[in-house]
């Protein structure tokens, strides 16, 4: 654990639960039964039942993509199951929005806060909530001042938004549930935003809301902060339940990890390897925000994947690779050339391809026609002096869209009508037009159906002929089936770097997107 | 429950949006009217002279167009840097330093012949509109100034300026005391182009269709043109597909400036012969309405124009006939483009009085 500057485990080694049975013996608060949802032909959720008692936190555990937030806001009223109920004290409720929910007791507090920054907390606290017409602050700032007080939220009721830390803007997240007299409390993903002792804070305030009979649901991939704070753990993965414990038979790291990351077949590729030459990228050194000393060379002729739970640098390290923020510090060279003299000029032949997760945000835009949206990257392979040759363009798009299958390929519609799988294609059918000789490609295949998959996975082999291809993929299935070298990311920094034939350290994966180095000694849970 | 609720449209709106906007046009009118009524004038009347006088026979057509010309150019530039979700509300001021720079060029070469001296006065206000244009365009760019409040302080300092010239060094000393320039050498009056079958319309309509036309060609077919398009869409799209996003808003906005600046130049030249006070009438703000009324496509701009130019002329008769204070001309337009805009949601929303199932 030497390289971890910190783990909650090592500050709170036990959980002070005062009253840990005290609501043992109660029904479940919320229980979800046979919950089925689908987005198109992608199964987000695949019957889970799951019981949220009061005086309980649970940890619902999974990779990013597992549909733990799926499964959540469901819960919240934010989406409605496609099949399967909830039933709230017994008894079968159907929430047609996040206010019914919220009237049921059951209230989430997001990723993204939703507060008013130019308030106060306690107005905040009781925005929509106020019984009168007429305001009190000093009324106000005293039951908030109280709530806080009683289930540990340090924060001054008095003080604006605005000028808070996220930690702090978290705590009036929660106690605006906790005005509400919410009894299931639904965190999604709450110490991604956190400092470390911000950390602490917030699993002392959840065990003590727990105490007090609240039944809290904790969503996270980390799994050193599920063992600390959790009563009991269940794993999600590809949508499904695959495992629940109760606190009695918690396992250790080694046994979840497994189960999280878990490698499910769907799909198998047969991906013979190509011999690697010459160096098309290389990072030496790269520090900056989320970045801890990445150093990387990716070869032409081989796939890198890089592996890990999302959010742990791999997105700050695509983006200064693929031009978007500059290195803060060390060094990125593109074929040979240097980062900034590479992307002084718009993008051309044989030169870098980005193949972004974010395909509507950032890989197109939606109002303009597919004709537009190919131009996007390869403007320069159609520009005239200062003219666009249209026509040519347009033939061009005919063809993209015609090998690459794109559907529907009408080339006057705007990319909005496209699925995000053909918009997928359409992308990739792009980037690859200006044969590319270095491809970062991030999640290519995330929220795609098996053949798209198929095919994605296939350009991506074939390309390897004339290029470097980096992936980056939160889907260990992936990165075994197409990768030649895998390098695992952990808090802005590679745990290793490894040949996939390296049958012992492909087996660690899971351990290393979990911060721990194989062989060192496990911390128990 | 019997409120009605608010869903999304799925399908977009085809011939819908042309009724929903003459309702819009219907309901503003009709506040006005409303308006006049209060005021003790007849407003059925007030409507038949707005009419007439806006658009109702050849004088008034002839009236509609000269006005429509001025509007039409500074709504192309305000409409481009819209385009690039740059909030360049200063036409107003790129409009008068283009008169004062049209001026400029004829006062410093006053004897140029008219092939020669009309290049100069295009450009000479294209320049100085277009840097006045630049400069919150690099305040923007360097130190993060917000373009809404600096183009328009920017137009108070241009106007000022343009009236700080005419009352000092540019004064004609034959004037009597007036504050405007000497009158224009007859090489720099931009002409009629057939008195006898168009009037007054003067040359200016020519470059006006000029100046659409190479924009259109501009924004459809070169490189540059499709950088603004894209990044004006999706700005993480143009960071993403490595567009030069800061030449893109300052090329916007000079861009803008150098259109207001041959609307001044237009202005000045054709309509007074000569530069003084009374040109800074507010098309620049007329504009920013022109481009929102049209969504920033450049065929709905010349129609918006023409529109928006015979309200004015309308509103004009009204304050003879019916002695209607000419700030109805003011509330008239914001009356339109309110409801204009109010009616925009109907594109993407339609209420339903169906409860939740």
């Amino acid at each position: 654990m030497s390289d971890t500057p910190h783990t909650p485990t090592a500050v709170a080694p036990e959980p002070p639960r005062r009253a840990r049975e005290a609501h043992a013996h109660l029904p479940p608060v919320v229980r979800l039964e046979g919950i089925c949802k689908s987005f198109g032909k992608v199964r987000a959720n695949h019957d889970i039942t799951l019981d949220i008692r009061p005086g309980c936190i649970k940890a619902l555990l999974g990779e990013n993509g597992a549909g733990k937030s799926t499964l959540m806001s469901i819960l919240a009223g934010k989406l409605r199951q496609d099949s399967g109920s909830i039933l709230v004290d017994g008894a079968p409720t159907l929430f047609a929005s996040p206010r019914d929910a919220l009237r049921a007791g059951i209230g989430m507090v997001y990723q993204h806060f939703m507060l008013v920054d130019s308030m106060t907390v306690a107005e905040n606290v009781l925005l929509g909530q106020s019984p009168d017409m007429v305001l009190r602050p000093a009324r106000m700032r005293d039951e908030v001042a109280a709530l806080a007080e009683r289930y540990g939220l340090v924060v001054d009721p008095a003080a604006r938004v605005g000028g808070l830390s996220m930690g702090e803007r978290q705590r009036v997240e929660i106690l605006k549930l906790l005005y509400r007299d919410s009894r299931v409390l639904i965190l999604d993903e709450p110490t991604a935003v956190l400092t470390p002792r911000e950390t602490d804070q917030l699993f002392e305030a959840m065990w003590r809301m727990a105490d007090q009979g609240k039944a809290l649901v904790f969503i996270s991939h980390k799994l050193q902060e599920v063992l600390t704070v959790a009563d009991e753990i269940a794993i999600l993965r590809r949508g499904e339940v695959v495992d629940q414990f109760s606190e009695a038979d918690v396992p250790n790291q080694t046994v979840l990890a497994n189960r999280m990351v878990g490698r499910d077949v769907v799909l198998q590729v047969d991906a013979k390897r190509l011999t690697p030459v010459d160096t098309v990228l290389s990072v030496e050194h790269l520090f900056g925000p989320g970045l801890d000393d990445v150093s990387l060379t990716v070869r032409r002729g081989e796939i890198v994947a890089i592996a890990g739970v999302a959010g742990n640098g791999q997105k700050e390290l695509v983006e200064a690779i693929c031009g978007l923020t500059r290195p803060a510090s060390g060094e990125v060279r593109i074929l040979g050339r240097p980062w900034r003299e590479f992307f002084a000029g718009p993008p051309g032949r044989r030169g870098l391809a980005y193949i972004p997760e974010d395909r509507q945000g950032l890989a197109t835009c939606r109002q303009l026609d597919l004709v537009d949206n190919f131009l996007l990257t390869t403007r320069n392979l159609f520009a005239k002096g200062m003219f666009l040759d249209r026509t040519e363009a347009t033939n061009a798009v005919k063809r993209v869209v015609w090998e690459y299958n794109v559907q529907p390929g009408d080339i006057a519609a705007s990319a909005r009508a496209l699925s995000g799988g053909n918009l997928q294609k359409l992308v990739i059918g792009r980037e690859f037009f200006r044969k590319p000789e270095v491809i970062v490609a991030e999640n290519p295949t995330q929220g795609l159906d098996i053949s798209a998959t198929e095919e994605v996975w296939g350009r991506l082999l074939e390309a390897r002929s004339s290029a470097g291809v980096l992936l980056v993929t939160g889907d260990l299935n992936e990165a075994l089936e197409l990768a030649d070298r895998i390098a695992v990311m952990y808090r802005g920094r590679f745990m290793d770097v490894f040949d996939k034939d390296d049958t012992a350290k492909v087996e660690a994966i899971g351990l290393m997107m979990a911060g721990v180095r194989p062989g060192e000694p496990e911390t128990e849970a | 429950m019997f409120l009605p609720r608010v869903v999304k449209r799925q399908e977009p709106l085809q011939w819908g949006s042309f009724f929903i906007f003459a309702a819009a046009l219907v309901v503003s009118l009709g506040v006005s009217c409303a308006l006049l009524a209060v005021h003790g004038k007849p407003p059925l009347k007030a409507l038949a002279v707005l009419w007439s006088g806006g658009f109702g026979g050849p004088f008034a057509l002839e009236d509609t167009l000269l006005k429509s010309i001025p509007i039409f150019l500074c709504s192309l530039g305000v409409a481009v840097s819209f385009r690039m979700q740059v909030w360049n509300i200063g036409a107003e001021g790129q409009f008068a330093l283009g008169a004062v720079g049209a001026t400029w060029a004829v006062l410093t070469f006053p004897v140029l012949p008219l092939w020669a001296m009309m290049p100069v006065m295009f450009l000479c206000a294209a320049v100085a509109g277009g840097l006045w244009a630049a400069v919150p365009a690099v305040l923007r760019l360097r130190f993060g100034m917000n373009e809404i409040i600096s183009t328009l302080m920017f137009n108070y300092i241009g106007i000022l300026f343009l009236q700080f010239l005419v009352y000092g060094v540019w004064k004609d000393p034959t004037s009597f005391g007036f504050p405007m320039t000497s009158i224009f050498p007859k090489a720099a009056i931009i002409g009629p182009i057939s008195p006898a079958t168009l009037g007054r319309v003067h040359w200016g309509l020519a470059v006006c269709a000029g100046v659409a036309v190479l924009l259109a060609v501009f924004l459809k077919r070169t490189r540059l043109g499709f950088e603004l398009l894209a990044g004006g869409e999706n700005p993480r799209a143009a960071r993403y597909a490595r567009m030069p996003y800061n030449l893109l808003v300052l090329l916007v906005m000079s861009l803008c400036g150098a259109l207001a600046g041959f609307a001044g130049c237009i202005e000045t030249s054709a309509t007074v012969n000569r530069l003084q006070p009374s040109i800074m009438v507010g098309y620049g703000y007329t504009a920013i309405v022109v481009a929102w009324l049209s969504r920033l496509r450049i065929t709905s701009i010349a129609l918006f124009a023409f529109l928006l130019a015979g309200l004015r002329v309308g509103v004009e008769h009204l304050q003879l006939d019916l002695q209607v204070p000419a700030a109805f001309g003011g509330i008239l337009e914001g009356m339109i483009l309110l409801s204009v805009l109010a009616g925009q949601f109907f594109d993407r929303y339609r209420f339903t009085l169906k409860g939740r199932s």
